[in-house]
C-alpha cells in the first residue's frame, strides 16, 4: 500500500558525495547554562537513508533532535533542510516543509479521538483560511483511515487517544507524523515501552515507508533495531560526536564500546 | 507482520462500555447539525416569548441571562477549547463598556459629533479585540498558571489605569450614558448577539480551526511540530473571544446607563464566566450556556434564601464542581467513567 508518493523512487543509501543532504547540521551547539548539551556536532542525512543516532543517556540525542526540528533555539551553527537555511525557522514552518518527528515522551491529543488526532495532523502547507473554517475534508479522512489501517490501530479510531496503551500511542504518534506525507521522519525512541511483536511491526513499517522514498532519522537504545534498519549510525557522547559509520563499524569501535556498552 | 491487538483488550473495552453507559452518541448528535437545529428552534421560541405578554422585568431578566450565556461561551473559546485559563477576561468587558460610554457621550474626550449606539457597539468589540491582540502577543506565550496570573494582573492594572485617566474616562466617578429605556429592544438585541455567538462557537468547534484549538490545549508543542501555527491560532481565538465580550460590555454599559472602574473591571465577572463554563462542561458548545442558566437560577435562589451567605454558598459550589465533576454537566453525562459523580450516578443506575 502506498502511503507516500508512489512515484518517488528509493535512492541510494550510500553517502554519495555529489548528493545534497536532505537535513544537515553544521557545528550545531546548544548550551543549558554551563552544560554543553550539544557541542559542535556536524550532521547530515541524505535522501532515502535510514540513519541511526545512538548514545548513552544524557548524551544530547533528544536535544539534537529538538534543535533539528527547531523546538530549541541553537546557540551556534547552522541547520539546513532541503538546501534552505532553517536555523531561525519555527517548528510549524519546518513541519510544513516536510519534516515530521515523534517524541520520547509521546505527544498525542489525549482528549481527542484517534481519528481526530489524525485529521488535525494533515499537511498544513496549502491550508487556506477558508479551509480552516470547514470540517476536515473527506480526502483527509480517507488518508487517516488508510494510515490507521497501515499501523494496525484502525479499530481504535473512535477511542480517545488517552485511553490507548503506551505502545498504541507510539503507533498513533507515528501515524500523526506520517499524516502530512513528510520527506523525513525523526523518530525519538519509537520502540521504548513497546512489546517485541509491536517492535517488529514498527520495523516492518519503517522499511516499507523507506522503500517508498521516506528518509528516517532514529534515536534508539535498541541496538538490534538500529543494526537491522540503519545504513549509517552517529554516536553521541557528552554532546559531542564520538563516532560515525555503518552499524558494523560502530559495533566494533573501541571508543563506542567504552562509552556506550560500558565494557 | 500481522500483529492484531491482543484480543482481551477488546473484551475489556466492551466491558467498560457496558459498566458506564455513555451518552457519547447524543453528544456527537448535538455537536452536529441536530444541535444547531435545536438551538435555532430555541432561539425562535425565545424570540416569540415577549409576545406572550410578559412583564418588562421578565424581559430584563431574559437579557441578563443572554449576557451571561454570551460571556460564558466567549470565555469557553479561550479557556475551555484552547485551554488558556483566562482569569482576567472581564478586562475585555470593561474595555468594551468604556469605549461605548466614551463614544456615545462624546465627552470627556470631546469627540464630536457623538456616536450613535449602533456605531459604538461594533466599535466596543473592535477595541476589545485590538486590546486582546496587544495583550495576547506577550501573555499567550505564557503557559498554565502564568498566563492566568498575567491576565488577572491585566484586569487589575486596567482598572487602575482607567481610574487615573480622568480626562478620558471620568476616573473613579465614572461615566453616565444617555438613559434610554427600551427593554424589548435590549431583549432582542442580546438574543441576537447570544444566538450569533453560540452558533459561531458551534461552527468553530466543527471546523479545523476549532479542532486545532483543542489540539493546542491537549499538546501545544505537538501541535506546533505538526504544522499548526499555534501563535496565530491562539491569537485569533483570543481576539474572537475578546470581540464579543467587548460587544457585551458595550451593551451592558448602554443598558446600565452608568459605569465606573469598580463596576466593569470586576474579578467576580471573570469568576462567573469560569464557573459557568466549568459547571456546564469546559470546551463543549452547549455546556457553558447550560452552566450560565444554571448559575443564574442558582444565584437567585441562594440570594433570596440565604442573602448573607450566598457568596459563600456559591464559592462552595465551585469547590464541589471541581471535586466531583471537573468535566461539568455535559462532560459528566458524556463519559461517566471520568468523574466521581459520573461513577456514582452509574452505580445508582446499575443498582436500580
Amino acid at each position: 500500500m502506498a502511503i507516500g508518493n508512489a512515484d518517488r523512487v528509493p535512492q541510494s543509501t550510500s553517502m554519495a558525495s555529489d548528493q545534497q543532504p536532505l537535513l544537515e547540521g553544521r557545528t550545531v551547539s546548544k548550551y543549558f547554562g554551563g552544560l554543553a548539551a550539544v557541542n559542535n556536532v556536524d550532521f547530515a542525512v541524505y535522501p532515502g537513508e535510514i540513519v541511526g543516532l545512538i548514545g548513552p543517556n544524557g548524551s544530547g540525542k533528544t536535544t539534537l533532535f529538538d534543535c533539528l526540528s527547531r523546538l530549541q533555539k541553537i546557540d551556534g551553527g547552522k541547520i539546513t533542510f532541503k538546501g534552505q537555511d532553517v536555523t531561525r525557522a519555527r517548528p510549524y514552518q519546518v513541519a510544513r516543509m516536510g519534516l515530521s518527528r515523534t517524541f520520547q515522551s509521546v505527544r498525542v491529543y489525549r482528549k481527542m479521538t484517534v481519528l481526530r488526532n489524525m485529521l488535525i495532523s494533515h499537511q498544513w502547507r496549502d491550508t487556506s483560511f477558508l479551509h480552516m473554517l470547514r470540517p476536515s475534508p473527506a480526502s483527509t479522512a480517507s488518508r487517516a483511515h488508510q494510515l490507521l489501517d497501515f499501523l494496525q490501530i484502525e479499530h481504535l479510531a473512535h477511542e480517545d487517544a488517552g485511553h490507548l496503551s503506551g505502545g498504541q500511542r507510539r503507533l498513533l504518534e507515528i501515524g500523526l507524523a506520517l499524516m502530512p506525507d513528510p520527506e523525513i521522519l525523526l523518530l525519538d525512541e519509537a520502540t521504548s515501552g513497546v512489546n517485541p511483536t509491536l517492535i517488529e511491526t514498527i520495523k516492518d513499517r519503517i522499511r516499507t515507508l523507506n522503500q517508498q522514498g521516506k528518509t528516517f532519522l532514529l534515536i534508539e537504545h535498541n541496538i538490534n533495531f538500529i543494526a537491522d534498519l540503519c545504513s549509517r549510525v552517529y554516536v553521541l557522547n557528552y554532546g559531542e560526536k564520538l563516532a560515525e559509520g555503518t552499524p558494523q563499524e560502530i559495533l566494533r569501535n573501541e571508543a563506542v564500546i567504552d562509552a556506550y556498552f560500558g565494557a | 507482520m500481522t500483529n492484531g491487538p491482543p484480543a482481551d483488550k477488546n473484551g475489556n473495552e466492551t466491558g467498560k462500555k457496558a459498566r458506564f453507559p455513555s451518552l457519547a452518541p447524543v453528544h456527537s448528535l448535538l455537536a452536529g447539525w441536530t444541535g444547531l437545529a435545536l438551538w435555532l428552534l430555541l432561539l425562535l421560541l425565545l424570540a416569540l416569548y415577549p409576545y406572550t405578554g410578559v412583564s418588562s422585568l421578565a424581559l430584563l431578566v431574559g437579557s441578563q441571562i443572554f449576557v451571561l450565556v454570551t460571556l460564558a461561551s466567549n470565555w469557553n473559546l479561550i479557556g475551555g477549547m484552547t485551554g488558556y485559563v483566562d482569569f482576567g477576561h472581564a478586562v475585555f468587558f470593561g474595555v468594551g463598556a468604556y469605549i461605548m460610554a466614551i463614544l456615545v457621550t462624546g465627552a470627556p474626550l470631546l469627540i464630536s459629533p457623538q456616536w450613535g449606539f449602533w456605531q459604538a457597539l461594533p466599535a466596543s468589540g473592535a477595541a476589545a479585540a485590538l486590546f486582546a491582540l496587544l495583550i495576547g502577543l506577550p501573555t499567550l506565550r505564557l503557559k498554565g498558571p502564568y498566563f492566568s496570573i498575567a491576565m488577572l494582573g491585566t484586569l487589575v492594572a486596567m482598572r487602575e489605569i482607567v481610574r487615573v485617566s480622568r480626562p478620558i474616562t471620568g476616573g473613579g466617578i465614572g461615566l453616565n450614558l444617555p438613559p434610554v429605556l427600551n427593554r424589548i429592544g435590549d431583549y432582542y438585541l442580546m438574543l441576537a448577539i447570544m444566538g450569533l455567538v453560540v452558533s459561531l462557537i458551534w461552527w468553530i468547534q466543527r471546523s479545523e480551526f476549532g479542532q486545532s484549538l483543542i489540539a493546542i490545549r491537549e499538546d501545544e508543542v505537538g501541535a506546533e511540530m505538526r504544522g499548526i501555527n499555534t501563535t496565530l491560532h491562539k491569537i485569533a481565538a483570543f481576539m474572537i473571544a475578546a470581540f464579543f465580550t467587548g460587544v457585551v460590555g458595550g451593551f451592558w454599559a448602554w443598558q446600565n446607563t452608568f459605569i465606573d472602574p469598580d463596576g466593569v473591571f470586576v474579578e467576580t465577572r471573570t469568576v462567573e464566566m469560569v464557573m459557568m463554563s466549568m459547571l456546564g462542561g469546559l470546551g463543549t458548545v452547549w455546556g457553558p450556556p447550560l452552566g450560565a442558566v444554571a448559575i443564574y437560577l442558582l444565584q437567585n435562589l441562594l440570594w433570596s434564601n440565604l442573602f448573607e451567605w450566598h457568596l459563600l454558598a456559591l464559592g462552595l459550589l465551585l469547590v464541589l464542581i471541581v471535586l466531583f465533576m471537573p468535566e461539568g454537566i455535559l462532560g459528566t453525562l458524556g463519559d461517566r467513567s471520568s468523574t466521581s459523580l459520573g461513577r456514582l450516578l452509574a452505580r445508582f443506575g446499575r443498582n436500580r
